[in-house]
């Protein structure tokens, strides 16, 4: 925070807040908190303090929204749930978190000596006794299998994105997966989904960004 | 114009002196992380991020009609260099977190400096004689052929220019495994404690390879860690009390004598929170960002995000006086929390008859609470009023929009300017302020 004289000031998060109801008030809280902790990881000296203090938030909220019954599908987190959370794949290195949830183990785990590797939960979904951490959001709980993208169905991703800059041409050919062999597009699943990521809302581009930090994970634990 | 005063006469601040570089372009190793006071007031230390330490001297001006003093750099040493823990790929900032000093017992000063990790004694002596004469040695060192000498002398000690040496005495290391935020020096002139996230140790100030436990509020499961220790001190008289706030705004006070490991309070002082006032960020201004001792020993205040409360040993259930820093915030939590100020350190200081508190704020502003005279007034450290011996102007922020002349609204206010280390000097109406990498000092007007 070295300034140039560069006066800091109150941003308009406070205007939007205020406009907003308390859900979305709650929604643009909770994103911050998850912004905050993932970038705990990649400050110079992490905090143990400010790591609890906002895992605390985040719960707080979680609770809240758990209370308001079921879980929500649009307005959960947009933290993904990623492969990495099968209980048989090799836990996440301490010290490169792929998901807010390992993100905050290891922060809280990173200053302790006796941390190693092993220490390291494997992931939520992972849990045993039925225990369902605070740290977890509903998203998290749903994915343990590794085919989530495939599962999905490819119209519900698309839904929200403003296609009129796309011949529809295009856009046909794209949305549905080509079967094998066929002419024109060949295209994977994974292309599909990466030609879209410019186009998508902020919450899904974090999607992204985290998967493509999970599929760097998942080739580095297994060279 | 008056300002909070400190006895019958109301308290004139006036500026006395800025230490540090006047440019706008900060260095990130200037920047000022603790200011403290020695027990006599004479000499005043600030420790930086760049893991130095520069000490000021007070000297009086006898000649002019009112005592005016100046203080001026009397030591600077480096105390902590950065090191880098390779088992965690982590750097160990060499920022000095806290400076104490120790009481007075001879001829030289020692204080103690610490920084996340380790905690260092250093020895702070003057030298102002050398031996001269000697028989083997010529004066710039050079030796003598035995042979050459044909009388014999006696060396003798002869003034010099005032050498001020500081030497690290002790290392206290290894014994934080987190974060140490807290240094205490203990009434029996024998021990102190240090704090971090998790635990509180005791030391004994002669040994430096053993620390006893005192404090852990280590979970078993990390997971489940929801509050850690933000700040620790010792009852200025009774050797076996002391004190530890939390980051969910509890304090607890611990008795040493009732068990080896103080993990149970003896009391919990803990205010039940305002449901009118209940938001996300709740939680995060209740943290406790330090807890002071009055010099008398019957109160100890705690500096929150907000506010300044003053508790009571003798009661638990609430503070006696709450003082509120920069209330007009409250509606601003959410961009406070953006741009992470939420999270900012504020200290707190008593002055030396305990009846003046002050703690710093945003835009370099300061605040003082009269707890007798229920009065607070709001001052500013800035190069704009510090020419030498210039009344300060009392400050006043406008919460609502209608701005009177004089004063700055909320929205002017710059949150990269703010005021995390302030000192009172133990006697008088001196105090120094710590903005980002300068150091004011103000002095009373009329003495």
């Amino acid at each position: 925070m070295v300034g140039r004289g560069v006066k800091r000031k109150l941003s308009d998060c406070e205007d939007q807040m205020l406009d907003l109801p308390y859900p979305q008030q709650r929604q643009l809280v909770l994103d911050l908190c998850l912004d905050k902790l993932q970038s705990c990881q990649r400050r110079a000296e992490p905090s143990l303090h400010r790591s609890v203090l906002l895992a605390n938030t985040l719960r707080q909220i979680q609770r809240e929204m758990r209370q308001e019954g079921g879980p929500h599908p649009e307005s959960s987190p947009p933290a993904p749930a990623t492969p990495r959370h099968s209980p048989d794949l090799p836990p996440v290195p301490s010290d490169r978190p792929s998901t807010p949830v390992a993100a905050l183990s290891s922060s809280l785990l990173c200053d302790d000596a006796q941390s190693t590797c092993t220490e390291l939960p494997k992931g939520p979904g992972s849990e045993d006794g039925g225990k369902s951490p605070d740290l977890m959001f509903g998203s998290f709980e749903i994915t343990n299998s590794t085919s989530y993208l495939t599962d999905l169905q490819l119209d519900d991703i698309f839904e929200d994105i403003d296609t009129s800059m796309y011949d529809p041409s295009d856009f046909s050919v794209l949305a549905c997966p080509p079967p094998r062999g066929s002419s024109g597009a060949s295209l994977g699943n994974d292309y599909n989904l990466k030609a879209f990521s410019t186009c998508t809302t902020s919450s899904s581009t974090l999607q992204m960004c985290l998967n493509d930090l999970d599929h760097i994970m998942e080739i580095l634990v297994r060279s | 114009m008056a300002g909070a005063g400190g006895g019958s006469n109301d308290v004139q601040w006036c500026f006395s002196q800025v230490k540090g570089a006047i440019d706008d372009d900060v260095a990130e190793a200037d920047i000022i992380s603790t200011v403290e006071f020695n027990h006599s007031g004479e000499l005043l230390a600030t420790g930086d991020k760049g893991g130095r330490v520069v000490i000021f001297q007070q000297e009086i001006e006898k000649s002019q009609p009112q005592c005016r003093s100046e203080y001026n750099v009397y030591s600077t040493f480096q105390s902590h260099e950065p090191e880098f823990d390779y088992l965690k790929s982590l750097e160990i900032e060499e920022k000095i977190n806290k400076i104490r000093w120790l009481p007075q017992k001879n001829a030289a000063q020692f204080l103690l400096s610490t920084n996340d990790k380790t905690i260092k004694l250093w020895k702070i002596s003057e030298r102002d004689k050398r031996p001269e004469g000697y028989n083997l040695k010529e004066e710039d060192g050079r030796y003598i052929d035995p042979n050459t000498v044909t009388a014999l002398r006696v060396p003798v000690f002869r003034p010099m220019d005032l050498m001020v040496e500081a030497s690290p005495r002790r290392v206290f290391a290894n014994a934080h495994t987190y974060h140490i935020n807290s240094i205490s020096i203990n009434s029996d002139h024998e021990t102190y404690l240090s704090a971090d996230d998790l635990r509180i140790n005791l030391w004994h100030q002669e040994i430096t390879d053993r620390s006893f436990n005192i404090v852990d509020i280590k979970p078993a499961n990390m997971e489940e860690l929801t509050e850690v220790i933000t700040a620790a001190e010792f009852h200025p008289h009774q050797c076996n009390t002391f004190v530890y706030s939390s980051s969910k705004g509890t304090i607890r006070l611990c008795d040493m004598r009732a068990s080896a490991l103080c993990d149970t309070h003896s009391k919990l002082f803990e205010e039940p929170e305002d449901p009118s006032n209940r938001s996300f960020f709740s939680e995060i201004i209740s943290s406790i960002s330090d807890v002071k001792f009055s010099h008398n020993g019957r109160y100890m205040m705690i500096r929150d995000y907000l506010s300044v409360k003053i508790w009571d040993l003798n009661m638990e259930n609430r503070p006696v006086e709450t003082y509120q820093v920069h209330e007009y915030l409250r509606s601003k939590l959410c961009s406070l929390y953006e741009n992470d100020c939420i999270f900012d350190k504020f200290e707190c200081c008593w002055n030396g008859n305990d009846s003046v508190v002050m703690t710093g704020s945003y835009n370099n502003f300061f605040r003082m609470f009269d707890r007798g005279q229920r009065r607070d007034v709001t001052l500013e450290a800035s190069r704009e009023g510090s020419k030498p011996q210039q009344v300060l102007k009392p400050r006043k922020v406008c919460a609502d929009g209608k701005r009177k002349k004089d004063e700055i609204s909320v929205d002017s206010l710059d949150f990269n300017k703010k005021i995390l280390h302030t000192a009172w000097h133990p006697q008088d109406n001196i105090i120094a302020v710590a903005t980002t990498n300068n150091l004011y000092i103000f002095q009373d007007k009329v003495n």
